[in-house]
Order: C-alpha cells, then structure tokens, then sequence
C-alpha cells in the first residue's frame, strides 16, 4: 500500500468516527435542550391549571383542540401523589398521523375528589427543527470531511515529494557505474539526513565494487603473468634433446601443475566477478537455442565417444541476463555431460516452458549429489580438473534467480535449470 | 590467381621480419624472443610502455606483440598509437585479461588477434606467421615443406603434388605442425590450438592422438615421409625423419 493512500485512509476512518460521535451527541443535546424547554412550559401551565381551579374550584373537559389538551379524569383508589413527563403519540385527524406530544400527568383535588391531570404539548415541531439542524449539520460535516480528505491528500502529497524524488534516483542508481548518488536538497531536515546516509552508502558501495573489481582484475594479471612464464620456459626446456625419463616427467609435472593453477585461479576470478556482479551487461537469450548452438563446439568429442544426442523441444525458455555468462552456464553444463559420459553414451536436453534439462549416462556419483554444485566437489581425478565447474553454474544460477538441481533418473544424471 | 607468379616460401619465409615484444615480465619477454628468433624472426622488446613508444615511432615492425598490462600505461594506447602511424604492422594483444569486453575492445581498436596469458609460444608462433602471412601476401602464397604444399585458399593439401583430402581438423593439425617444424609442441598445446581451451579433458589428448594417427596415414598413402614424431611423456615434433 502506498503511503498517500494508507494516509488517506487513516484520515478517512477517524473523521468518520469523529463526524458519527459529533453527530451522536449533538442530537442527543438538542433532544436534551427541546425537552428541557417543553417539560418547563408544561409546568407554567401546571401552576395555571392550578390557579384556575383554586379560584373557580372545577374544571370542564374541552377535548377540542389539540394543543395544550388538559385531559382531567377521576380517580379511584390509591394512587401515588407525584408528577411525571411521558411520551405519547396522539392521533392527528386532520393529517391522519400520530404526531408525538410530551405529556405532564399530575393528581390534584377538585370538588374534593381526587382527579389524575394529563397536560400534553405537542413536539412535532420539535421534532422537525431537530431534523432540519441534523440534515443542515450532515451536509456541513460532510463537505468539512471531504475538503479536509482533499486538503491533508494535497498536503502529504507535496511534503513527500522529496522523498518520492530520492526513491527514484536510489532506484535508478547503479554502482557498477561511475555516477554518484545525488540529491536535490530539500526544507524537511529528516529527508536532507536520509539522503546523506544515502549518499554515503552509494558511494561505500561504488568504492567496493570498484575495489573488487580492480583486485580481480590485478589478480589476474599477477598470477597469470608468472604462470605464463612458467609455461614458455617448460616450453623451452622441453625443446632440449638429451632429457632423461626422470626429467621429462617432473617436467611434464611442472607443466599440469602450472596449467592446473592456472584454470583454477581463473575459475575462482570468474566466481568473484560473478559474485561482484561484474556481469552488467543483459539481453533476452534463447537458452534451448544456446545448448544447441554450444553443441557444435563439441562436435568433434561427440563424434569420437561416439555420443548419442537426442534433443527434445517442448516449449522456449528465453531469459534476460548476461550473454557472457549465459555462453559460461551453457558450455559448463553441455562440457561437463560430454566429459562424464561414457564411449558410446546418451546424451539428453530436453527444452520445455521456462525450464531445461540435461541428462547422460556416465559412472555413479560418488561424492553426495546435494554438495554437487559446491567448490572442489571433484568427480574425477583428472589432473586438468579443478572441481569449480558446477559452482560457478550454480553461481549463475544464483545471480539470475535460477535454480538447479540434480536427479538420477534411471541411471541418467539429470541436471535441470529452471525459472 | 597467378599460378606462375605465385610465390613459393619454404620455412625461412619469415626470415628478416621484424618483431616488437612489449612486455614487462622480463622472462617471459625474453622466452618470447628466444622462441621467435629461432623461427627466423628479428625480434626487439621493450619492457615499458614508454620504451614501446619509442620504438614504434622510430622504426618500423611487421609485427608487434603487446601486453595490456604495463607498469606505466595502458597496452591498448600502444595499440592505437600503432594503428595511427603504422597500419602495415600486425598486432596481437597478450593479456591475463580474459573477459569478453576486453577482448572485443582490443580487436574493436585494431588489433588483429588477442591471446590471454598463459599461452604456449608455439600457438603464439603459429599466430604471428599466420598474420604476417595474411598482412603481407592476403594469405595467398602456398606453404611448402619438403613434399607437402599447402594451397591456403582453398585450404588444399598436395603431397608430392598429388591432392590429398584431409578432414578440418586435421588441416588444422597440419597448418600447425608446418609452423612449428623442429619443435617439440605438447599434447595439450595442439589439443588447445584445435579446439579452444573449454576442452580440458582427457579425451581431447586421445582425440589429438587419433588425428596424429589419421594425419601421418594420409601422408604416408601418398607417398610422404612420417614426418610427426612422437615424444615419450611430452606430445609431438614435426621434424624431418
């Protein structure tokens, strides 16, 4: 939920609140002020019927009208010697309603008998004050909410612009680029100290990757430079007649082990950048069209271990991500089934919506197939391998929100990327 | 195109051609020269780029191998220096350097062919000759060694003038070990140079084997020598029996 509208909707439950309280007791105290004002006309009129009487001493029912109706009745028994206001509704007859009426009933003597006096006052109109202020105070309430809703909208609105305005650019900033973090500064002090600390963690974070980078990049070169000296010279070296078995092994040793170290610092480079987020780069890459299109390199090893190659395509699977890791993730995985495959093997991909797999025949896994796409994890003791071919998968994976995972399906190992 | 015109180089074709190697690890500079001086080759280094600049604006190379990465500048500048005064000279980029980007960016300013570090000198031979062959002669020279002539266009072989059909691989074999005659080249160099270096497994070695084996029968079936040699331990020489 956006901040304006979570806003708007606090404002809009508590002046609803507000406005149905306001309402509530506001008609409670004109009802309250009404029947105040009626109740002490009933009594002025209580002390007239009794002045009437303590000078006339009787009284005759004129039931006529319907205002100030003083109904007199006598009474017989025992009755309670008290005055009491009550509601009741009397029959209009000339609009054919019960219009409502406060009534004032009382007991006095009258010739000596006791008689009960009901005094009623009409409070229909009353009534229809009450419903004009209400409808007049529903009306003001409601435009007040309304223009008050506009008002405090407008107002967030404008005083987060700022923010909104430093949410874009962190948005848009990329630290794998040179461009700093900046802002324009604004009058609210919590925004201006929001986009400081901001500015300092883009720049923190520039200087990092800027560091790492430079450090794969001089890695690199330092330890490449040396093994490729080491290279020339066995190179050299072996040019000589007159080497011995002896010599001609160590050398032979020398050369691997150069070789070897040479793969492995280059496999771990490659992890870091990856890791770096090196790999800025991004277009849509057909990956089904990828693995074929990689299978052609291994056109020769194919034919000489004599590897069947069956493709199926059951649907596309087309991702956005680096098109040089994309080239790393695919020749890995297609390499690394030709390699473990044996002499006239089966080779699998099958391509369907968002997914591919890659299946082939080759010896059972010794190592445990969960630490399959770690570092080292080794199948073969091939001197060339360094064992860093599937984590780097598995960290392109990673990157791009991918996900691998290894099955054995009747004897073939499958290795499946999915989105 | 001009059959009789055509000119016939044997293997001291390169003889005289001049060779700059900028490159600051002294040792490996030094492997470099040691190499392409016995192919031939007359070779200078400059270990510094200011040393390289020097150079290439005082005398004139066919050929100029520079590393990117120099205590006191940018390879790529040597580069773009070289395309700027003397568009005659190849140019290959040794680096550790081994991202695309770096690539693309080395061939995008005019450098003929990259080769990141280590490499083994005999492909970095046979790519020196390669280019001087193309810059100098638009690679339509015949190579010829003893028996064997080498059509490069049409990538026909001839030995003793009778036409020999070789698989790719295999031309590729031969083109190799013909720019490396007399030299010990090692099982993994040819099996890099024919398939790249995403092929680092024991069948590459038993697949170079067996293309040796198909290469020396086709020669010998048309009456050549076995010239391929093998070393114990090591890999193959291409050397007059």
């Amino acid at each position: 939920m956006k901040l304006l509208e979570k806003t708007s909707r606090i404002y809009l439950l508590a002046s609803l609140v507000i406005y149905v309280a306001v309402g509530i007791a506001f008609y409670w105290i004109t009802t309250f002020m009404i029947y105040d004002e009626v109740e002490s006309r009933l009594m002025v009129e209580k002390r007239d019927f009794e002045s009437y009487l303590q000078t006339n001493n009787t009284w005759t029912n004129n039931s006529y009208f319907v205002e100030n109706k003083i109904e007199v009745v006598p009474v017989f028994g025992e009755f309670e010697n008290e005055a009491t206001f009550t509601d009741t509704l009397i029959y209009n007859r000339y609009e054919e309603s019960m219009d409502p009426f406060r009534q004032l009933t009382f007991y006095t003597m009258i010739g000596g008998s006791p008689y009960r006096v009901a005094i009623r006052k009409s409070i229909v109109e009353s009534y229809k004050l009450i419903e004009a202020i209400s409808a007049a105070m529903i009306t003001f309430l409601a435009l007040l909410m309304v223009g008050m809703f506009f008002f405090q909208r407008n107002l967030s609105g404008k005083l987060w612009r700022p923010f909104y305005g430093s949410l874009a650019r962190i948005k848009d900033f990329d630290w794998t680029r040179n461009n700093k973090l900046e802002f324009e500064s604004s009058e609210i002090s919590e925004f201006n100290e929001l986009n400081e600390v901001m500015v300092k963690m883009a720049s923190k974070m520039q200087h990092d990757y800027k560091s790492l980078r430079e450090f794969t990049e001089n890695a690199s070169h330092e330890i490449q430079t040396p093994l490729a000296l080491i290279n020339a010279r066995v190179e050299q070296f072996i040019q000589s007649q007159d080497l011995s078995e002896n010599q001609t092994h160590w050398i032979e040793e020398i050369y691997h082990a150069a070789r070897r170290m040479s793969r492995l610092n280059q496999g771990l480079l490659l992890l870091a950048k990856i890791e770096n987020q090196q790999f800025t780069e991004q277009e849509s890459i057909d990956l089904a069209a990828l693995i074929i299109a990689r299978l052609k390199d291994f056109e020769d090893i194919i034919t000489h271990k004599n590897i069947t190659i069956h493709t199926e395509t059951k649907g596309s699977f087309v991702k956005k991500m680096s098109p040089a890791l994309a080239e790393i993730m695919v020749t890995n995985l297609v390499s690394n089934a030709i390699k473990h495959n044996y002499t006239d093997g089966k080779l699998t991909i099958l391509t369907g919506n968002n997914f591919f797999v890659l299946s082939n025949t080759g010896h059972e896994l010794k190592a445990d197939p969960e630490r399959l796409f770690e570092r080292f994890k080794k199948e073969s003791a091939q001197a060339e391998s360094v064992g860093l071919g599937l984590a780097i998968v598995k960290q392109i994976c990673d990157n791009y929100e991918l996900h691998i995972d290894y099955r054995n399906v009747d004897s073939l190992h499958s290795i499946r990327v999915f989105a | 195109m001009f059959p009789d015109s055509e000119a016939i180089f044997d293997a001291h074709e390169f003889t005289d051609m001049k060779v700059l190697v900028v490159e600051d690890e002294k040792g490996l500079a030094e492997s470099i020269v040691d190499y392409l001086s016995k192919e031939g080759f007359v070779c200078e280094v400059a270990n510094t780029f200011w040393q390289a600049d020097e150079k290439i604006s005082l005398y004139q190379y066919d050929c100029t191998i520079v590393d990117l990465t120099l205590p006191d500048g940018d390879g790529f500048n040597i580069v773009q220096t070289l395309k700027k005064i003397a568009a005659a000279t190849g140019i290959i980029i040794i680096s550790a350097r081994n991202t695309l980007e770096d690539k693309i960016k080395g061939l995008e300013i005019g450098s003929d062919d990259y080769m990141t570090k280590p490499f083994h000198l005999s492909e970095l031979n046979a790519r020196v000759k390669s280019l001087i062959r193309r810059r100098n002669f638009g690679g339509n020279n015949d190579m010829v060694w003893k028996e064997i002539r080498v059509q490069l266009p049409s990538r026909k072989v001839f030995i003793d003038e009778k036409d020999t059909v070789l698989s790719r691989k295999e031309y590729d074999l031969l083109l190799y070990f013909l720019s490396n005659i007399d030299v010990a080249l090692t099982k993994e160099a040819i099996a890099e140079h024919l398939w790249g270096d995403h092929m680092d497994s024991s069948d590459s070695l038993d697949m170079v084997y067996s293309h040796i084996k198909n290469l020396r029968r086709k020669i010998l079936e048309k009456g050549g020598k076995d010239y391929i040699q093998s070393i114990y331990g090591i890999g193959y020489k291409f050397t007059a029996p």
